[in-house]
C-alpha cells in the first residue's frame, strides 16, 4: 500500500500515482501557482477529467483539482461494502421539499476521478428529439446542441472508453458498433429479457463501460458484481483510469485533496484563478480561465459562494437561474422473487435494458421517457433496502435476507422535469473548510408522479411475465443530479451558452452535469464526457480565432511534451 | 522484468513447449519401420504402398491433434459447465478414445484398415454431429434464440465440429491404407482430394468458430486477424487442388499448410499470453483458465493443416488418388 489518499496527497514532487502498477508513479508536470496556466480546472469527474485531457492534449496548460483523494484501486479498494463508503461526499449538506433527496452514495463522488470512480457505468446515448424537448416534444427545455453533432462527440466518447455493448443497439438513429462486445447476461438480466419478451417489446445488452476484452494494461471484467462500490480490477473505465492517464500524458496537472473554495474575480470582471485548500492551508492557483466542474450540487454552490460586490448573487447568476432547475432522474424499483437461484449480484449491475418508453411515445400520460435495468444489489445494500423500503427488521428482516440468491428486480432511470423550485442554495452552516453548506430542495411534480406509476405498473407486469411472485415496489429513490447552471441559447434563461462557457463572464466556464437543459430518461456521464469533448473543440477553435484568454496552444506531439514532463 | 511478468512467459513457453511435444510425439509414432513386433509392415513393399500407409499415418496424426483438441477443449469448457448434464462426458470420453486410436495408427505400419480403429472414428463423428445438435439446442432455448449474446456465450456451436472432422480424417485414414494395392479411393471418390477437400472445408468451418470468438474478443489485439485471414486462404488452395488436375506439386499449397501448422501452435502460445491478460494472470490460474481464450483450440488448425499435408502427399504419390 502507498499511503493514506485522505491524509496525504500523492500527486505532488512531479509525480502521480500509476493507477495500473501497485506502488507505481508516472510522471506528473507541475505548474507555479504564481503563473496563470490556460485553464484551472475545479473536479475531475466525466465533466472535469475528460475536459483536462482533451485540454491538455490541444496543447493548453491545465491544471485541475479535486476535493478527493488519488486512489489506486489496485491497491485501496476492497470488496467489502462499509470500506468503499469512503468513495462518496457525505460533507454536510441540508435537503428539503416535499420529496427531500437522499444525498451520499448514490448520487456523488469525491475523488480523482469523480463519482465515474463508483457509478454503474452504463452508458447510453440520448434521443435525439429531447435535445429540442420544448419544440419537438412540447415539455422541458431546447438544448443549444445539435443532436447530429453530439452523435459525433458520443463515438468518441464510446470510443476512448471501449464502450461493451450489442451489435446493433434496437432504439434511435443508427449508430457505429460499440467498440468492445456485449457482456454475458447474468440471471437477472434474463429476467428482464424474459418480461420484455412476454409484453412484446425490445431489450438489449446494457452497453457498459467495462471492458469485456482486455485492453491496455486494463483487465477485463471478472464478474463479481463491486462496481458501485469501486471495481479494483480497472475493469471499469473510469475517467480515473481512461482520461486522467491521458490527461498527465499530455501534460496536464492534477491536484488531489484539493477543495476549491472560491473563484477569484478580478476588478476587470474577469476571473482570475481559484483559492483552494490543499495540506492545511488556502492556496491560489493564478488562472486564465476557469472551469467549474463540481457536479450538480457542487458546482452551483461554488458558484454562488464566489459572490462578491460586483456579483452579489454570485459567479454566473445574472439570469437568476444558478442552483436552479436541478433535476435528479427517478430511479424506482420493482423486486420479486424468482423459484429458481438468480445470484443477481453477480457482474455488473444493469446487464440488460429496454428503453422501449423512451422512444415510444404513445400509451403514455405523462412527458419525458424512462428506462429500466435489471439489478444486482450487494448483500447490505439489499439489507437497507428491505430495512428503509419495505420495513422489514429483526426476525423478519433475516428471513427476507434468506431469499437473497432469489431476488429479481428492475428498476428505472426516469426522466423528472426541470422545475426553478427544486434547487440548490446556501445554508447558513458551514463545512469543515469554513464554506457554507448546500442547501438542496426537491419536490416531484405531478408529472413525476405519473411517470413513476406508469413505471412501477409496468415493471410489475414485466416481472410476472417473468414469472416472479411475492412482487413490491420501492417507490421513492432517485440517482444522477444534473441542471443548477443549464445551458442555452438565451443569456436571460439559461447560465452558460453551447459552448459551456457562462454568459457573464468570459473565461469562466462549467462542464458538467450541471449543464443539462433537460435530463432524459437515461444516464447522464456519456452525454456529459460528450459535451465535454465538445467544449474543448469549441475552445480550441476559439483560441485559434483569438477569441480566447488563453495562449494559443503549441501543436506539441503528445511525446514531446511527455518529454517536457520529465525535464519539468 | 516483474516476477509476475517473467510467470506468464515461463507458463506461456511450458504451453507451448506441450503443445509442441504433444505434435511431435504423434510424428514421431510414425517413425518408420525397422522396429520388430506385430506392428510391421510386410517385407516386400511397393512405393504405392509405403505412400497409402504413410499418409494414413499422418491422417492418423491429423485426427489425433485434432482429438487432442477437444480433449482438453471440451474438460475444460464442460468443466466450467459442471457437467450439468452427463451427456456431457460423453465428447471427453470419445476424444480420449480417439486419440488414443490415433496414436495406435500412427504407429501402425500395416496396409490394413483396422476393425476397432474404424469403430470408434466412426463413432467420433456421430458424436461430433450429435454433440452440434446439443450445442444448437442449447443456444437456440436461451432468451433471445439465436442472437449474438447466445452464439458468443452459449454453446459454442463449432466446437463439437472438431471431433467430427476427427473422426471424419482417421475414417479416410483407413480408408487409405487399406487401398495399398488398389487406388486410394473414398466411397469411390480420389481420396487424396477427398481428404483435400474434407481439410479446406473443415478449416472454412474452424475460421468461421475464430471469426465469431475472436469478433466477441472485438480483435483487441491485432493478430486475432491471422486465424480468419490465413486459414481461408489454405483452404482456398485445398480446394483448388483437390479440383485441379494431375501432375501440379502444390508447392505453395504445401508450404502454406505448414504455415497453418505452426500458426496453429503459435496460437496456444498467444490464448496462454490471453489467459495472462486476465486479473491475477497465471497466478490465478485455476480461475483464468476457465475465463481466458480457450488454449487448446488453435490446434485445430494445426491438425487440419497437418491433414491438408497428408492429402498433398498422397496426391503427389498417387496422381490419380
Ligand atoms: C452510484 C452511482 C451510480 C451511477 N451510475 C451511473 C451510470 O450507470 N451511468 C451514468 O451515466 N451515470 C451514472 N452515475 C452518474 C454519473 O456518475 C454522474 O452523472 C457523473 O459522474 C457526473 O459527472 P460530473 O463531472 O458532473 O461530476 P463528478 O463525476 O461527480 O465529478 C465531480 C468532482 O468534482 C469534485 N469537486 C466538487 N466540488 C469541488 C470543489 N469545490 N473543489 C474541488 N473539487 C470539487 C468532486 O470531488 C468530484 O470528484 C452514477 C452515479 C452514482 C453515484
Ligand atoms: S463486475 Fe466488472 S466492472 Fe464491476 S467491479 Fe467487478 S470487474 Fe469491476
Amino acid at each position: 500500500m502507498s499511503g493514506d489518499p485522505f491524509h496525504a496527497t500523492r500527486a505532488h514532487d512531479g509525480r502521480a500515482p500509476d493507477v495500473f502498477h501497485p506502488g507505481g508513479w508516472v510522471p506528473m508536470r507541475q505548474y507555479r501557482e504564481s503563473e496563470p496556466v490556460d485553464f484551472a480546472i475545479v473536479g475531475t469527474g466525466a465533466g472535469g477529467g475528460t475536459l483536462a485531457c482533451k485540454l491538455a492534449e490541444y496543447g493548453f496548460s491545465v491544471v485541475a483539482l479535486d476535493a478527493g483523494p488519488y486512489f489506486r484501486p489496485l491497491e485501496d479498494f476492497a470488496s467489502d461494502e462499509s470500506e468503499q463508503t469512503k468513495l462518496y461526499w457525505t460533507d454536510d449538506r441540508i435537503v428539503d421539499g416535499a420529496n427531500p433527496l437522499q444525498l451520499g452514495g448514490n448520487n456523488s463522488g469525491k475523488a480523482v476521478g469523480g463519482s465515474t470512480v463508483h457509478f454503474a457505468m452504463v452508458s447510453l446515448r440520448f434521443r435525439p428529439e429531447w435535445f429540442k424537448s420544448r419544440t419537438l416534444l412540447g415539455y422541458g427545455a431546447d438544448w443549444p446542441l445539435d443532436w447530429r453533432e453530439m452523435w459525433d462527440y458520443y463515438t468518441e466518447v464510446e470510443q476512448a472508453l471501449k464502450i461493451s455493448g450489442p451489435v446493433t443497439y434496437p432504439w434511435g438513429p443508427p449508430r457505429p458498433r460499440y467498440p468492445y462486445r456485449a457482456h454475458p447476461l447474468n440471471g437477472a438480466a434474463r429476467a428482464l429479457a424474459k418480461g420484455c419478451e412476454a409484453l412484446g417489446i425490445n431489450w438489449t445488452e446494457t452497453p457498459l463501460a467495462t471492458l469485456s476484452a482486455p485492453r491496455g494494461l486494463a483487465h477485463p471484467c471478472v464478474y463479481r458484481g463491486f462496481c458501485i462500490s469501486g471495481c479494483s480490477t480497472n475493469a471499469k473505465q473510469s475517467a480515473l483510469v481512461t482520461w486522467i492517464p491521458r490527461a498527465i500524458a499530455a501534460g496536464a496537472e492534477i491536484r488531489d485533496l484539493a477543495m476549491v473554495g472560491r473563484v477569484e474575480v478580478e476588478p476587470s470582471g474577469l476571473v482570475s484563478g481559484v483559492h483552494y485548500h490543499r495540506d492545511g492551508v488556502w492556496r491560489f492557483q493564478r488562472a486564465r480561465n476557469v472551469v467549474v466542474a463540481g457536479y450538480a450540487i457542487e458546482t452551483p454552490r461554488l458558484l454562488l459562494n464566489s459572490a462578491t460586490a460586483r456579483f452579489p448573487e454570485g459567479l454566473a447568476n445574472s439570469s437568476g437561474l444558478v442552483g436552479k432547475n436541478l433535476m435528479a432522474q427517478s430511479n424506482q424499483a420493482v423486486w420479486g422473487r424468482l423459484e429458481h437461484e438468480v445470484r443477481s449480484y453477480k457482474g455488473p449491475p444493469s446487464l440488460a435494458i429496454t428503453e422501449h418508453w423512451n422512444y415510444e411515445d404513445k400509451g403514455k400520460d405523462f412527458f419525458g421517457g424512462y428506462s429500466y435495468m435489471s439489478q444486482g444489489p450487494l448483500p447490505q445494500l439489499w439489507a437497507n433496502t428491505l430495512f428503509s423500503a419495505r420495513g422489514l427488521w429483526g426476525e423478519s428482516l433475516v428471513e427476507a435476507m434468506k431469499d437473497y440468491n432469489h431476488v429479481v428486480g428492475l428498476r428505472i432511470v426516469g426522466e423528472m422535469l426541470p422545475q426553478e423550485s427544486n434547487r440548490v442554495s446556501l445554508a447558513d452552516e458551514v463545512d469543515q473548510y469554513g464554506l457554507r453548506i448546500p442547501r438542496v430542495t426537491y419536490s416531484w411534480c405531478d408529472n413525476d408522479k405519473r411517470l413513476i406509476d406508469h413505471s412501477l405498473k409496468f415493471m410489475s407486469r414485466a416481472l410476472e411475465a417473468a414469472d416472479a411472485d411475492d412482487i413490491w415496489i420501492q417507490d421513492d429513490d432517485t440517482c444522477h443530479l444534473n441542471g443548477t447552471a443549464r445551458m442555452g441559447s438565451d443569456a436571460r434563461t439559461s447560465v452558460v451558452d453551447a459552448d459551456c462557457r457562462s454568459w457573464d463572464i468570459p473565461n469562466l466556464w462549467i462542464c458538467d452535469g450541471s449543464v443539462f437543459p433537460t435530463v432524459g430518461g437515461a444516464n447522464p456521464s456519456l452525454t456529459i464526457q460528450a459535451i465535454a469533448c465538445r467544449t474543448a473543440d469549441r475552445i480550441r477553435a476559439l483560441a485559434r480565432r483569438g477569441e480566447l484568454n488563453a495562449a494559443v496552444p503549441r501543436q506539441t506531439s503528445i511525446r514531446q511534451r511527455s518529454t517536457e514532463v520529465h525535464r519539468s | 522484468m516483474s516476477p509476475p511478468a517473467e510467470r506468464d512467459l515461463l507458463a506461456l513457453a511450458a504451453i507451448a513447449a506441450s503443445g509442441v511435444a504433444l505434435v511431435s510425439l504423434l510424428s514421431a509414432a510414425s517413425a518408420p519401420a525397422g522396429s520388430s513386433g506385430p506392428r510391421r509392415a510386410p517385407r516386400r513393399i511397393r512405393s504405392g504402398r509405403a505412400a497409402t500407409v504413410k499418409t494414413a499415418q499422418e491422417l492418423n496424426r491429423a485426427a489425433g491433434t485434432l482429438a487432442a483438441s477437444v480433449l482438453a477443449d471440451s474438460s475444460v469448457e464442460h468443466y466450467r459447465g459442471s457437467f450439468k448434464n452427463k451427456a456431457m462426458y460423453t465428447p471427453l470420453a470419445v476424444s480420449a478414445l480417439t486419440l488414443a486410436t490415433s496414436i495406435h495408427g500412427t504407429a501402425d505400419m500395416r496396409p490394413f484398415a483396422h476393425k476397432a480403429r474404424d469403430a470408434t472414428y466412426l463413432l467420433a463423428a456421430a458424436t461430433g454431429m450429435i454433440g452440434s445438435g446439443f450445442h444448437l439446442y442449447n443456444v437456440g432455448k436461451r432468451v433471445g434464440g439465436f442472437s449474438w449474446q447466445n452464439v458468443f456465450y452459449g454453446a459454442p456451436i463449432g466446437a463439437p465440429m472438431a471431433i467430427l472432422l476427427s473422426g471424419l480424417l482417421g475414417f479416410c485414414s483407413e480408408r487409405v491404407r487399406e487401398a495399398a494395392r488398389t487406388r486410394p479411393r473414398i466411397f469411390g471418390l480420389p481420396a487424396g482430394r477427398t481428404i483435400a477437400a474434407v481439410a479446406g472445408a473443415g478449416l472454412l468451418g474452424t475460421t468461421g468458430e475464430a471469426g465469431l470468438l475472436h469478433f466477441r474478443g472485438a480483435y483487441h489485439n491485432p493478430f486475432m486477424l491471422l486465424p480468419v485471414t490465413l486459414p481461408p486462404v489454405g483452404a482456398a488452395l485445398l480446394l483448388s487442388a483437390a479440383a485441379g488436375g494431375s501432375g501440379r506439386t502444390h508447392r505453395f499449397t504445401r508450404g502454406w499448410m505448414r504455415v497453418l501448422t505452426a500458426m496453429g501452435l503459435a496460437g496456444v502460445g498467444f490464448h496462454a499470453y490471453g489467459v495472462s491478460r486476465n486479473m491475477g494472470g497465471w497466478r490465478n490460474w485455476s480461475q483464468n483458465i476457465l475465463n481466458g481464450p480457450p488454449l487448446p483450440a488453435p490446434l485445430s488448425f494445426t491438425g487440419l493443416a497437418l491433414a491438408g499435408l497428408a492429402a498433398l502427399g498422397l496426391m503427389r504419390a498417387h496422381p490419380d488418388a
